[in-house]
């Protein structure tokens, strides 16, 4: 059995992330599953970077507590990272740098008379560390040196075979003078074929699945990969890009280009969503579709950039001035990240109304191995559903098209411009049904109660219940949460496993609730626990307030820190 | 053939005399004689009494929030590069709440039109002064005259990378259309700033303060000279305003830049389905 953590740390700016996808990458082809987070300051010099990867031959989606390979480019590493080792520890250092004095199994690599030997750059002591990693692992050295013909082979033969250099050397070090150490963790084994992907990249995925062909952004940490995946893919798949100038900009570029009839999205996180909520409200009236990706960070204002938090989901909920409609969803893990921004991209054209996607830092940034297959049924499977798009119109008798048409759902028939024999506009004032301008009383009321419909039409028809992970009948104690907390809630019913029998009611869509459906999981005596990474247990109020239902018992987290399995466990009262 | 009346919507709720009226009447006229119909074209408009014009002009349109139109327009452009977007904006619109859309619209080239009615104040929200307002003026918001210096949209747009910018004037009807359907035909992004009197709120410029300083460039001025232009463009410092095209320049515009919609609009593409091109990437 295999379940494993490796660590990596060093100096912010000296390719630690580049460092820890390859392991990632290289772990995944050998047939494990990988899980794993990235540490980094707000800055791109000078800091501490730390990325640690949890493998397992199982499915794994959370952090381990411990470090069973800790690789220390540098001393930081090892005094900032030494809590996490145990006296089975494996550390990787040099002992020309700096001495290591715990009870570990202590892995002399002579990264600097490497480095000075075969005449390399501070970088290259990466790839040494990755060839010694693999060794220690037990893993044949293949899929490092694909992985840097992969990366070189654009560069010619000679760099190739430079960066090959290093990676044997860190490689043949090992098997010369700790032959003994050598594990069996990461031996090749069958398995079928998986991705390795972050949040933002499965967002960026689910939307090209769902033909979204815009997107517009002005970049923040977490979300800023979603524009450079995108934008990296732009010309391949025959979508366009823009980043904007502000987020006013972005979400403004982004309803224009839905207004015209291609699906669009823009991603942020919280502060640049701040500027943004102003056209929010412009998409909520004039009934325009948009999806709006937010990936937290720990607020308020600057806050904390590069770590995670979940708060943001009220903000979400109530942004906008005035009474519109909007439907706010959010992914627990990779696949459901996939899953739930092709069905954003639906709901927003079925519904015309915004959809906000919430994901936060360690969702957005974290890596997920997933099976490949998954990815491969959910893109055939995925069915374009453009609810009431006009794209063509046979009866050309009269010009007007009544955009604002009051219907029994809500939900008004929606022209493309351009077609010929029509045209229509869509207004930011109250307007009638053909879309004219309008402060009468009676087709104010109207058109707010046509826009309410399309919420009871969308509980009734395509709001989806919370999942359950666990027995609900059988259970003691139900923890109640959202996003990216799943991995680790599910791990610690794990744990408690022999203490108490758990149940786990995990949300996707967030708002609006449907009272009756959530008030059937809320049966009978039990000890309700609500588990959110913020400090105000946002999703609890939002609880209360759509269906009066009020969690008292809470364990909350919100030093920028992700929920683990071992916080919970911690703050669970026997 | 398309009309007047095909482009016709609901009475203008313009003040009597209100420089609007004329624009209203120009931006119809040039649509007509480039026979455009109200399905060929959309238009976003601002908010404000220019604004307005929405349902007085039939075409697709989005009347869009204060300052934002902008960015709707360059939107819709890039989703359907085959259809003429125009935009309907003021000045505290255009130059005030949504300044910072406007440069980088200029920057990227984009293929819209800006049609900005600029009456150095804001009528709709009675008569506060815009960033157009001459330094010294005194209005409701700046009761011992207006601070800051006053915008200068020609010279703003052609040091931001505009590649068309004209002037016009509420007064002269021939030349609006004239102007404007040169901007329609120019390749890029397009400023016609038109100077035009609010009759209620300020007094100061006027039709008779407009018609003793507006001029018509000379035929021999040389548009496509950068310099000149903005040397042009700061004569409104000495209260001249020249009207007519003041700098035009041919460039790429920020779609042309795009392969992905060279042969077919975004709008138009068939749904992209070889998903193995990018999930590669991940494995």
């Amino acid at each position: 059995m295999t379940d494993f953590t490796w660590k990596i740390g060093g100096e912010a700016g000296f390719g630690i992330m580049t460092t820890g996808l390859a392991f990632s990458k290289i772990a995944t082809r050998l047939g494990y599953q990988i899980f794993d987070y990235i540490e980094y300051p707000s800055l791109i010099r000078g800091g501490h970077n730390a990325y640690e990867v949890h493998v397992s031959d199982k499915n794994v989606s959370h952090l381990s507590p411990v470090t069973d390979v800790l690789v220390c480019l540098n001393k930081e590493t090892y005094t900032k990272h030494q809590s996490s080792l145990t006296n089975k520890s494996y550390v990787i250092y040099d002992e020309q740098e700096f001495t290591v004095d715990g009870d570990y199994i202590k892995i002399n690599i002579p990264f600097k008379k490497i480095l000075t030997d075969l005449k390399g750059q501070m970088i290259m002591k990466n790839t040494i560390a990755l060839g010694a990693s693999l060794s220690i692992l037990g893993a044949e050295i293949d899929e490092l040196i694909k992985i840097l013909e992969e990366q070189f082979s654009r560069k010619g033969e000679a760099i190739v075979n430079f960066n090959k250099n290093f990676a044997s050397s860190g490689y043949d070090h090992i098997k010369n003078n700790y032959s003994n150490k050598i594990l069996k963790f990461l031996t090749k084994r069958e398995s079928t074929k998986s991705l390795v992907m972050t949040g933002n990249e499965a967002f960026s995925l689910g939307s090209v699945i769902a033909d979204s062909r815009f997107y517009c952004a002005y970049p923040m940490t977490p979300s800023s990969t979603v524009l450079t995946t995108m934008a990296s893919w732009a010309e391949k798949v025959g979508m366009v890009v823009r980043h904007a100038e502000d987020e006013i900009a972005a979400i403004n570029t982004s309803i224009g280009a839905s207004f015209a009839g291609v699906r669009a999205s823009v991603g942020t996180s919280g502060g640049g969503f701040a500027l943004m909520v102003e056209s929010l409200s412009f998409a909520g009236i004039t009934e325009i579709p948009i999806v709006v990706f937010i990936a937290q960070r720990p607020g308020p204002a600057t806050g904390m950039p590069t770590w995670t938090e979940q708060g943001d989901l009220l903000f979400a909920v109530h942004a906008g001035h005035g009474e519109f409609q909007k439907i706010v969803l959010s992914a627990s893990d990779i696949e459901e990240m996939i899953e739930i921004t092709g069905e954003a991209y639906n709901l927003a054209e079925i519904y015309q109304m915004p959809v906000i996607v919430m994901s936060d830092m360690y969702l957005s940034e974290g890596h997920k191995s997933i099976s490949k297959k998954f990815t491969d049924d959910f893109a055939k499977n995925y069915k374009v559903n453009n609810g009431k798009l006009v794209d063509k119109i046979s009866n050309r008798k009269s010009q007007i098209f009544n955009r604002y048409l009051l219907t029994e759902d809500g939900v008004s028939p929606r022209l493309i411009p351009g077609i010929q024999g029509y045209f229509y506009q869509a207004n930011s004032y109250e307007h009638l049904e053909d879309g004219h301008t309008t402060e009468e009383a009676s087709p104010r009321l109207d058109q707010v109660d046509k826009r309410a419909r399309k919420w009871a039409t969308y509980l009734k028809t395509d709001f989806k219940q919370p999942k359950v992970y666990g027995d609900l009948d059988k259970a003691e104690t139900v923890f109640i949460s959202w996003g990216s907390n799943k991995g680790a809630i599910i791990e610690a019913q794990r744990q408690l496993n022999n203490k108490t029998k758990t149940a786990f009611i995990n949300f996707t869509h967030l708002y609006p609730l449907n009272k009756d459906i959530i008030l059937s999981f809320f049966k009978g005596k039990k000890r309700y626990i609500l588990v959110e990474n913020n400090s105000w247990g946002q999703f609890g109020k939002l609880l209360l307030q759509e269906t009066g239902i009020e969690i008292k018992e809470k364990i909350l987290r919100y030093d920028g820190r992700t929920i683990t399995p071992e916080y919970i466990i911690k703050n669970f009262k026997f | 053939m398309s009309t007047i009346q095909d482009f016709t919507g609901y009475s203008p709720t313009w003040c009597p005399g209100c420089g609007d009226h004329g624009i209203g009447i120009a931006i119809k006229q040039a649509l007509v004689q480039m026979n455009l119909t109200p399905s060929d074209l959309a238009v976003v408009f601002g908010i404000g009494c220019s604004g307005n014009m929405n349902d007085f002009l039939n075409a697709y349109a989005i009347h869009s929030l204060h300052g934002r139109a902008l960015p709707n327009a360059i939107g819709i452009k890039l989703a359907n590069h085959r259809l003429p977007v125009i935009t309907v904006v003021g000045d505290g619109d255009c130059y005030g709440e949504g300044g910072n859309h406007f440069i980088h619209a200029c920057r990227g080239n984009h293929d819209i039109k800006v049609l900005v009615h600029d009456n150095g104040v804001y009528g709709l929200t009675t008569g506060q002064s815009a960033p157009t307002a001459k330094q010294g003026y005194k209005s409701k918001s700046t009761p011992s005259g207006i601070i800051e210096t006053s915008i200068n949209p020609l010279a703003l747009a052609i040091s931001s990378g505009a590649t068309f910018v004209a002037q016009s004037f509420a007064g002269d009807p021939a030349h609006m259309i004239q102007t404007i359907k040169a901007a329609m035909n120019h390749k890029g992004f397009a400023l016609v700033n038109v100077l035009q009197p609010c009759v209620t709120f300020n007094k100061i410029n006027t039709y008779q303060y407009y018609l003793q300083r507006v001029y018509k460039l000379d035929e021999g001025y040389k548009k496509d000279d950068f310099e000149s232009a903005i040397i042009k463009s700061l004569e409104v410092n000495e209260e001249k305003f020249p009207i007519g095209i003041i700098y035009q320049a041919q460039k790429l515009s920020y779609h042309d830049h795009l392969p992905q919609i060279k042969s077919e609009s975004l709008v138009a593409k068939n749904r992209f389905i070889e998903f193995d091109k990018i999930i590669k990437d991940f494995i």
